[in-house]
């Protein structure tokens, strides 16, 4: 060391030393790093990630009780080492400095702090008092497909079998409600049949209006691999070009709503072409036709049944004729040799074929029929339930499949089946120990209707929990006034601060992902494990623990008896109770926390990588398909007509609006936008426009432009010739950003069968700001 | 009508026939062929176990060719230094961001990313030679590296992580250093060590011995072996 | 050719960029704290002049919220 570095190392630790009586137990790298040897000296632990649907395997490198680095676990089938950028930088969300420490109570129109057991008495008295003054289906809770199983299924004992109402949903009614519609009603059980290794055994790829490289990037990325490898193909078939289009060997863009004419075109092809498997039709099918003109859920109490009604094969051909490719062009937009070239994929009996799609099919006022049209393709070809052969529906949620649906957070649902059958309820009652007549019979209100008896007053309690509906419900400005009306009271459990928690009465803040114990379930029925690794902040406890703190409050001791210190373990055992039996057995508590996740059914420890082929699947019987979710095994081909988007463009308002997420950020940012790198990278929200439609409007990038539906107004960045064009006639906005409230213009028009909304399609006026 | 003319006209029929039958033949011999090279085509992608799980050897000698280049060209320094490479990750082992303006948003690797990022080499634009990817197989590169487009934050944070590894780890004078990092996604030590690109700090000063890990061993743990006691043993 | 070390608290949400900025600053080395905001800047500058100069742009920096002088030294050029 010569005399200048030891002068400036005389004056570093002079202010070292200042520092540390300045701020007590400040910290300063060791120079010498004597303890730090290699990052593989951390102690790395397996958690399925925070983020999306996939459900990749991290692995986390903890230090000194905290998390401190994040890689890809190499163990985990799903990912095999690989993540996106969300995810390595996943465990940043957890230290922003704004969290939630503290639980808050709203006095006098300000947030004070109080104590946990303090906020909790209150929630605890608020819900006694508004069942005592209006009834029990005057509370509700709202959840999320966040939740980690132990929190959805104390929500559903709690609700359900403590109180007695069905007012029980969660956000992933705005995420894959049509999704488990079009499983129910072509296959009678929820949930896709294939996993990702489909990925690697199929020919072609056919993207339903979805942008995977963005959205799902680490599945998108594995077909990458087998398009360079073995030349598997891409198709993408999309209302807009993104990268998912630039990568894709085809890209062929149709008009919004039109994927139901294209998707029965196809079927004419197949059927015309006799490209059809026609012993599998007749042992494995039966066609149905239902209800037609079935409406777009715009009023309140708006409500419809459909019936089911026996059809032929000649039935569905001759409604077919009415989507030759020639005419289905006119509508679509798509040339008929295009369609032709789809059928062509799907009708080739050598080539195997695997269907994605996530909310581009699944928010679409006609969710349900057009995932019962695009499998009517799978079925009419055979290509199903072997392996490269699958129609997949993604999810968007960690445990949108693991927590919302198959513990089932929804009002009609029960852990396992519905409210509606008395042979579920029944089951239920047995499990909770109570008696059958506790739990209610009949539904009552789906999400947007919650909101909307929030607004009339039937509703006058609710609690909302690891979401975020003030900046994801549509036609946002009627549910945001709901909340602030008199005689309101809004509990929101959350880890940041949020819109949604501007307009609540009490904050909890809630112990997040590893700083807690708990189960997600991702897209490939996958339930995966994740231990707590650090304390959560401050006073946080997890969701579940919060509401069995009130519910024995309430008097429901009986049905919480469990122990802070094992009760996700019992939970996992009692729940497990639900789902007895070859089609739905989940893994041991044992089981998941030795491997990086088991996929169910998984009988005797074996899991199931295809459903419904008695090859993989321990549950089918017979030589080969068995369809067991539908009496005599056969799934049910749909005759499904093409019917227009709830609100379409004219005069006044010429664009079609549609909305979306971006790679960076997860849903509506209050995450990842605390990652310094993922909000440095998209800091704010902007709208995609067509060159051409720039060009008329005098706009160049990132001038302002100011969009107007008959609902809200916006201005808003206009992005041109970025990551995403969309056609001429189209603006797409990312939702993530909650100072640029896309969803104050959205329409809260939904499937009336799955009644999730659309929020892929309204109109809009675009004008320079 | 002459019986030569009749015959002539036997014949036409004959060797008319005789084409279709040929026609037909042909039809089916390389209709069938047509049929076999496309079902072998089918029956023969390779199969799903065979792909590669992001392995931690199967990059290790790519490069390897470029290694007496690396040696000539040691003269030539690279401005990458050690606290850059640090500061471009959010911690010792994260994906890097993108440092520059990117030609095309929506763009996969092999057509822009990887122009400079796979082989290398002066970017005049930036005045200094392209880092390499130790894993240029994966075209996605969006997915995980991301540009900056504000240097300020949505709200402060109190993240932190461990110190990256000192360098110069060698356990005696003149010993080889061990590899204080993992391997997963960066088995090619080259990408890394090797050219003009790499870390200054970091850069071997022997690119052309290229079986690294010959000499060069993991630092998976910190802790010394010590004999089991004879009863922990049973 | 003064050697000097200061205490700097960085604006909220500009840690980061202060850090950079620093960096980027010849003549300037910073040890920033694990667990606060707080980062120790030492300076070494050739003489009083370019010193001087060094303040100012540390004086101007908007990712600063405060600076402060904990210890100096100053170094007469050696003779010959």
């Amino acid at each position: 060391m010569n005399r200048r570095d030891m002068l400036k190392h005389m004056v570093a630790v002079a202010a070292m030393s200042t520092a540390s009586a300045l701020f007590p137990g400040i910290v300063f790298p060791n120079s010498q790093f004597e303890n730090f040897i290699s990052e593989e000296s951390l102690t790395w632990k397996k958690s399925p990630c925070r983020f999306c649907g996939t459900g990749c395997g991290l692995l986390i490198g903890l230090s000194k009780g905290r998390a401190v680095a994040v890689k890809g676990d190499p163990a985990s089938p799903v990912n095999r080492g690989l993540c996106c950028v969300k995810g390595y930088h996943s465990v940043m969300a957890l230290y922003a400095k704004d969290r939630l420490t503290k639980p808050l109570i709203r006095k006098n129109g300000q947030l004070v702090e109080t104590t946990m057991q303090e906020a909790l008495d209150l929630v605890a008295q608020k819900m006694k008092e508004t069942i005592d003054k209006n009834g029990k289906d005057s509370v509700a809770i709202y959840g999320s497909g966040q939740w980690a199983v132990p929190d959805g299924y104390v929500a559903s004992k709690f609700m359900k079998g403590g109180i007695g109402s069905n007012n029980l949903e969660c956000n992933a009614r705005l995420c894959m409600a049509s999704a488990v519609t079009g499983f129910m009603t072509t296959f009678g059980v929820d949930e896709p049949m294939g996993c990702y290794e489909d990925i690697d055994h199929a020919d072609v790829y056919i993207m339903w209006g979805n942008n995977m490289a963005e959205m799902h990037p680490v599945l998108f990325s594995r077909m990458l691999d087998n398009q360079m490898r073995r030349g598997a193909k891409i198709i993408d078939f999309a209302t807009r070009t993104t990268r998912t289009s630039m990568a894709s060997d085809k890209s062929i863009l149709f008009k919004p709503q039109t994927d139901l004419a294209v998707a029965n075109a196809i079927a004419y092809e197949l059927i015309r072409n006799g490209w059809l498997n026609e012993s599998f039709i007749k042992r494995h099918t039966t066609f149905k036709k239902g209800k037609t003109n079935i409406g777009y859920g715009l009023e309140d109490k708006f409500a419809f049944t459909d019936e089911p009604k026996e059809a032929s094969f000649e039935e569905y051909k001759k409604f077919l004729e009415d989507y030759k490719p020639e005419i289905v062009e006119k509508v679509s937009g798509v040339p008929a040799k295009d369609i032709r070239f789809l059928a062509a994929l799907y009708g080739d009996p050598n080539k195997k074929v695997t269907s994605f799609w996530c909310m581009g099919m699944n928010q679409h006022t006609r969710g349900t029929w057009i995932q019962n049209l695009v499998y009517n393709i799978h079925l009419l070809t055979g290509k199903i339930s072997t392996p490269g052969n699958s129609p997949f529906s993604l999810t968007g949620q960690p445990s949108a499949c693991g927590t919302a649906r198959e513990v089932g957070c929804f009002t009609h649902r029960l852990p396992h089946g519905e409210v509606t059958s008395e042979h579920d309820r029944q089951h239920a009652a047995d499990i909770w120990k109570i008696p059958v007549e506790k739990i209610p019979a009949k539904p009552t209100y789906h999400t947007v209707e919650m909101f909307r008896a929030l607004d009339r007053g039937e509703i006058r309690f609710m609690w909302i929990q690891v979401t975020n509906p003030m900046v994801t419900m549509p036609k946002l400005k009627r549910y945001r006034d709901a909340t602030k009306k008199e005689d309101r009271f809004i509990v929101v459990s959350d880890v940041y601060p949020t819109p949604t928690t501007d307009i609540a009465d009490v904050i909890l803040p809630s112990a997040m992902w590893i700083e807690r114990e708990g189960m997600f379930g991702n897209s490939e029925r996958r339930t995966q494990h994740f231990e707590q690794m650090v304390d959560p902040p401050g006073e946080c406890i997890s969701d579940a623990w919060a509401m069995i703190e009130v519910a024995r409050r309430l008097g429901y001791k009986d049905l919480f008896p469990w122990d802070k210190s094992n009760h996700v373990q019992e939970i996992w055992k009692e729940y497990s109770l639900f789902h007895q039996g070859l089609d739905h057995q989940m893994a041991t508590y044992e089981a998941l926390k030795s491997n990086p996740g088991v996929m169910w059914p998984c009988p005797d420890g074996k899991e199931t990588k295809w459903r419904f082929h008695s090859k993989y699947d321990p549950a089918a019987k017979g030589g080969s398909w068995d369809f067991y979710g539908k009496p005599n095994g056969k799934a049910w081909i749909w005759i499904r007509p093409y019917e227009p988007a709830a609100e379409i463009p004219d005069d006044e308002y010429p664009f079609w609006l549609n909305t979306g997420r971006v790679l960076e950020h997860w849903h509506s940012g209050s995450m990842t936008r605390r990652i310094p790198v993922l909000h440095q990278a998209v800091p704010e929200s902007y709208a995609e426009i067509n060159p051409d439609d720039a060009k008329e409007l005098g706009v160049r990038h990132g001038d302002k432009i100011r969009l107007t539906s008959r609902r809200g107004t916006i201005i808003i960045k206009a992005s041109i010739n970025e990551r995403g064009v969309p056609p001429q006639g189209m603006v797409f906005v990312p939702f993530f950003d909650e100072s640029l409230l896309i969803n104050e213009l959205t329409l809260d028009a939904f499937c009336p069968i799955s009644r999730q909304p659309d929020y892929k399609k309204c109109a809009i006026k675009v004008e320079k700001a | 009508m002459n019986l030569k003319n009749i015959l002539a006209r036997e014949n036409r029929v004959i060797f008319i026939s005789i084409c279709v039958v040929l026609m037909a033949s042909m039809i089916i011999v390389i209709g069938q062929s047509i049929v076999q090279s496309e079902r072998q085509a089918i029956t023969t992608p390779m199969s799903a176990a065979s792909l590669p799980l992001l392995p931690e050897e199967s990059g290790v000698f790519r490069l390897a060719d470029q290694a007496l280049f690396y040696l000539e060209s040691a003269k030539e320094q690279g401005t990458r230094t050690l606290s850059i490479y640090y500061q471009r990750r959010a911690f010792n082992g994260a994906p890097p961001v993108i440092p520059h303006e990117v030609a095309d948003e929506a763009s996969f690797g092999g057509n822009t990313c990887l122009q400079c990022h796979e082989n290398g080499g002066f970017v005049p634009k930036f005045n200094t030679y392209a880092p390499l990817t130790p894993h240029p197989e994966l075209l996605s590169c969006r997915q995980c590296h991301v540009p900056i487009h504000t240097q300020n934050l949505f709200k402060p944070t109190t993240w932190r992580t461990v110190a990256p590894p000192t360098i110069n780890r060698s356990a005696m004078a003149g010993s080889p250093p061990q590899i204080p990092h993992g391997l997963q996604m960066r088995e090619n030590c080259l990408a890394c060590h090797g050219g003009p690109g790499s870390v200054k700090e970091i850069r071997t000063p022997h690119p052309d011995r290229t079986n690294c890990r010959q000499c060069h061993g993991m630092a998976e743990s910190n802790e010394v072996w010590v004999r089991p006691l004879v009863s922990e043993n049973k | 050719m003064p050697v000097k070390s200061y205490l700097a608290y960085p604006a909220d949400g500009k840690r980061d960029e202060l850090t950079r900025s620093l960096q980027k600053l010849p003549g300037c080395e910073i040890i920033p704290s694990e667990n606060t905001d707080v980062i120790v800047l030492i300076t070494d500058t050739p003489d009083a002049e370019a010193e001087k100069s060094l303040e100012e742009q540390l004086q101007s920096m908007e990712s600063i919220k405060f600076l402060t002088l904990v210890s100096g030294y100053e170094e007469d050029p050696m003779p010959g």
